[in-house]
């Protein structure tokens, strides 16, 4: 009797319940590899014509490239992999500030561990492309600068950066912007994922200018369900964890004008983004990393 | 609108708990992490007039959530715009009394009251049940036409009838008609003497209308009586008067108004007794009034009294009695109370033959045997006992009035003994045993008249006691009189066949009662076609006092769940069917609240979803 082998995609999982089924190397592949069995084939994506090295074979590789000599042979199917000669340069630039590592839910992650997931998956998928892949940290200050690498290594240290400390009370999003931009000479893709609780000024203004020296840039602007809609009950007195300005409130009271304004201030970072030629994205904790992680890779298949 | 539990008005003191939380809303305990807190300040800041005003109307509805659970849990009872009144048993109490025909501001007492309870009549609808209820007891029933045609029809009484016993009998009848609106309305003068008593009204509503204005000083007869009964043909008229200072009086006997001859004139002063001495010329029994001046209230200027004139009876005197006696009756003949003759004997027990006699007991008690045995002979049932000698006082019966006995000592005596069933009277009492007794057509003295044995023949009221003992008591049965207030019943005395109604005209007694009519006036028993007796009508004394109860004092006398009394005639007809017309309120009430809450929770809710919502608690 013949069984039918289902693919798993983790990439389309709900991140909090991934995120408790291992570390994050495990989880970042898993999303990976889900990932990529739901891609369509491409012919820009991701194999040269140079060849490099042999792989086993994963459910979704194109079947063009399966070595049948092998196969007859040694009977295992493995893919010929070619050496990319594209020269992308790309650098994800994670916000780390206190802000981020808030969750307004016991049953979700924090925006933090769910950017740190989005961006472990993000560089292991573009070093699978061979893309060489940099790495910035930044809260008040610049906490990790990993300059841009294709090597496999370079993932590892992605991942050990990650674990370092961070939780500044204050966001520097154009001094990160403006360090990635010194990092890569050449025009490349620059990635930041931040909850953009900063000023639209700063931000933009950076952007602009890696906009201006040719750089491809796209923001993941990331938010916690109750960040979006203010769905809490009930009253307190708010406190940011960042600023320490504290606003008393009921939220049924405000519920209403909260909202308004978020969409407000989304339309107002689209806009700005779109004006200097950045993609934008919004997405939430509650989302599969399948999601953002396709608008991000998108962006990179438009690259060269 | 009135409430059943109004101590759970104090509920809504709670209404402050919304304002105070709105005014202390700064003061929030519960702190939040929230980074995105620049944009809830934006969103204050751009929508703070629009939030105003929402958070205004939002406390203004919780406040008035609050206040109507409040005034719910207070059971109100309240009468609904356009709602009707619920089918209602109703009875109408119409004081048709005497004093209600007093004139104040120009028209009877009564005509107000007929107004007002023709106006509550006449607002029942054919579902309702109604009932008129008069003082004088008379219950009329049926549709509100008929209802309203007895109204109409009604008069006041000579008397004062009994509004407690009316209003008992219409909480009864409300009570009993199976109607869950049940009131009973009241239309009285407020006479004070009118309602000494306390009615239990239960749960029927009860609400009284006492016109306004301050009743007249009135002058009246109190007292009219003819002393005694039977004039021989002398006797006397006692009148007493009622009112604020003096007032004319004229005493007529034989027939009535203007064919009564006047037997005295005078000035009466108020509250003090008025006795006119007469011997008329009238024989028979004849009736008489004591008349004043008009004033407002009419029906108490005159009151009557009934007398039985005739001779004075004869009597002898038996020499073996000694000087007292003989005196006392030759005094009594030389002033005409008595005559000499033998329908009568005063007589020592022991010589006594026949009957009718004054039987006084010997002097000697060796012939006590022999008096005894007289008075077995004569069929008298009473005995000497053996003589007695001790000191005693004489003492009468409440029930007599005169008091010529009361006091007289008695140092001999034989006291006396009944043999057999005996109906007689006993006119006094030494210790516990009787002295002076009397029974059909005989007096038995039982000391003899002499001062060694009594003091009695040397009192003041010696002479008027034989005088009434002869004249009263051995002179044959003249009749009786009844003194009965208008409408009042009573047993008619053995052998009255009939009574005379207001025309002269006999009509026969039924059932051994006599009902007594409702105006004030003489009416005459008859036995055998013979006047025997009268029957004397007049308002009771206390009909005359108009002095008014206070409102609250009336709602003391009437215990009930809501029972209230105004002096507005038109308010008290509307508000007859008010019971039914208010109803409880608690319902529209919650529904009100609820009303206001769900509005509070669309508004609170506002456009968002708050399917997924958690809790500022979980979130910090």
């Amino acid at each position: 009797m013949e069984t039918t082998r289902v693919p798993v995609r983790a990439d389309l999982f709900d991140p909090s319940s991934l995120a408790s089924l291992g570390h994050v190397e495990i989880i970042a592949r898993w999303v990976v590899d889900g990932f990529l069995t739901g891609l369509h084939r491409s012919p820009k994506k991701g194999f040269s014509v140079e060849f490099a090295e042999y792989r086993g074979y994963q459910p979704g590789d194109d079947l063009r490239f399966i070595d049948w000599k092998i196969a007859a042979r040694a009977n295992k199917w493995v893919v010929k992999q070619f050496e990319e000669e594209t020269n992308l340069r790309a650098t994800l630039i994670l916000d780390v500030s206190r802000s981020m590592a808030w969750t307004g839910a016991d049953t979700r992650i924090t925006k933090l561990a769910y950017a740190e997931q989005l961006v472990a998956a993000l560089s292991l998928l573009l070093i699978r492309q061979r893309d060489a892949v940099g790495f910035i940290r930044y809260d008040d200050r610049l906490r990790t600068v990993i300059p841009p690498k294709a090597r496999t290594a370079q993932w590892r240290r992605i991942l050990h950066a990650l674990e370092e400390e961070g939780a500044g009370l204050k966001s520097d999003a154009q001094t990160a912007l403006m360090h990635a931009a010194r990092l890569v000479r050449r025009p490349g893709m620059v990635v930041l994922i931040s909850d953009l609780l900063v000023e639209t000024n700063e931000v933009t203004e950076a952007v602009r200018m890696l906009r201006a020296v040719g750089h491809d840039v796209t923001v993941l602007h990331i938010m916690d369900p109750a960040e979006r809609d203010l769905s809490l009950a009930g009253e307190a007195v708010f406190a940011d964890p960042e600023s320490g300005v504290e606003v008393p409130a009921t939220v049924a009271d405000v519920r209403s004008a909260y909202r308004h304004t978020v969409d407000e201030a989304i339309a107002e970072w689209k806009q700005a983004f779109s004006s200097t030629g950045a993609g934008y994205e919004v997405f939430t904790t509650d989302v599969p990393f399948g999601v953002p992680l396709r608008k991000a890779f998108a962006a990179r298949q438009r690259l060269p | 609108m009135s409430f059943l539990e109004p101590l759970y008005l104090l509920l809504a003191g709670a209404a402050a708990v919304p304002l105070l939380l709105h005014l202390l809303r700064r003061r929030i305990n519960v702190r939040v992490e929230f980074p995105a807190v620049r944009y809830i300040l934006r969103a204050e800041r751009e929508n703070s007039r629009k939030m105003k005003l929402r958070n205004l109307l939002l406390m203004l509805l919780r406040i008035l959530a609050i206040l109507f659970l409040a005034l719910a849990a207070a059971r109100p009872v309240g009468r609904l715009i356009g709602a009707g009144h619920a089918p209602t048993a109703i009875a109408i109490v119409l004081d048709n009394s005497l004093s209600t025909s007093t004139i104040v501001e120009g028209a009877p007492l009564f005509r107000r009251l007929r107004a007002a309870a023709l106006a509550a009549a006449q607002a029942a609808t054919p579902s309702d049940r109604i009932w008129l209820v008069t003082a004088d007891g008379r219950v009329v029933g049926g549709s509100s036409s008929t209802v309203a045609d007895a109204i109409q029809r009604l008069e006041p009484i000579g008397g004062s009838g009994d509004l407690n016993e009316a209003l008992g009998r219409a909480i009864g009848l409300v009570r009993g008609a199976g109607l869950p609106a049940r009131h009973v309305a009241i239309a009285t003068d407020g006479q004070a003497t009118s309602w000494r008593r306390t009615t239990e009204a239960g749960d029927v509503d009860v609400s009284a209308f006492i016109p306004p204005g301050t009743p007249p000083v009135n002058h009246a007869v109190i007292v009219a009586e003819a002393r005694p009964t039977r004039w021989t043909p002398r006797g006397s008229v006692v009148a007493r008067t009622l009112g604020a200072d003096s007032s004319t009086y004229r005493i007529a006997i034989g027939g009535s108004g203007n064919d009564a001859r006047t037997l005295a004139r005078g000035t009466a002063v108020a509250d003090a007794e008025v006795v006119v001495r007469a011997a008329p010329a009238e024989r028979g029994w004849v009736s008489g009034s004591v008349e004043l001046e008009p004033d407002e209230l009419r029906g108490d200027d005159v009151r009557h009294f009934a007398a039985w004139i005739g001779q004075a009876p004869a009597v002898s005197v038996d020499p073996s009695l000694g000087p007292f006696v003989r005196t006392a009756v030759d005094a009594l003949v030389q002033s005409d109370r008595l005559r000499l003759g033998a329908e009568a004997a005063v007589v020592s027990a022991d010589a006594f033959a026949r009957l009718p006699a004054l039987i006084v007991a010997p002097l000697d008690p060796v012939r006590v045997g022999a008096a005894n045995r007289a008075l077995e002979r004569a069929g008298v049932p009473w005995r000497f006992g053996p003589a007695r000698r001790e000191s005693g006082t004489a003492r009468e019966p409440a029930s007599v009035p005169t008091k010529l006995l009361d006091g007289a000592t008695v140092s001999l005596r034989y006291p006396l003994t009944a043999v057999g069933d005996v109906a007689a009277d006993t006119l006094a009492r030494v210790g516990a045993e009787p002295w002076v007794v009397a029974g059909d057509r005989y007096v038995i003295v039982a000391s003899p008249l002499d001062p060694t044995a009594t003091d009695l023949p040397i009192r003041a009221g010696f002479l008027p006691w034989v005088a009434e003992a002869v004249s009263q008591r051995l002179a044959g049965d003249a009749g009786v009189v009844l003194s009965a207030t208008p409408g009042a019943r009573l047993r008619a005395p053995a052998g009255i066949q009939a009574v005379d109604d207001a025309s002269g005209q006999p009509v026969p007694v039924g059932d051994g009662e006599i009902i007594a009519p409702e105006r004030a006036g003489v009416y005459f028993l008859r036995r055998g076609g013979q006047r025997a007796g009268a029957l004397v009508v007049n308002a009771e004394p206390d009909e005359s006092a108009l002095g008014r109860i206070a409102p609250a004092v009336l709602q003391s006398r009437i215990t009930g769940r809501q029972v209230s009394v105004t002096s507005n005639g038109e308010q008290w007809a509307r508000d007859a069917y008010t019971g039914s017309a208010r109803r409880p309120l608690v319902a529209p009430l919650l529904i009100l609240a609820a009303l206001v809450l769900l509005a509070e929770a669309l508004m609170s809710r506002g456009t968002g979803d708050g399917a997924n919502r958690g809790s500022v608690k979980a979130a910090a």
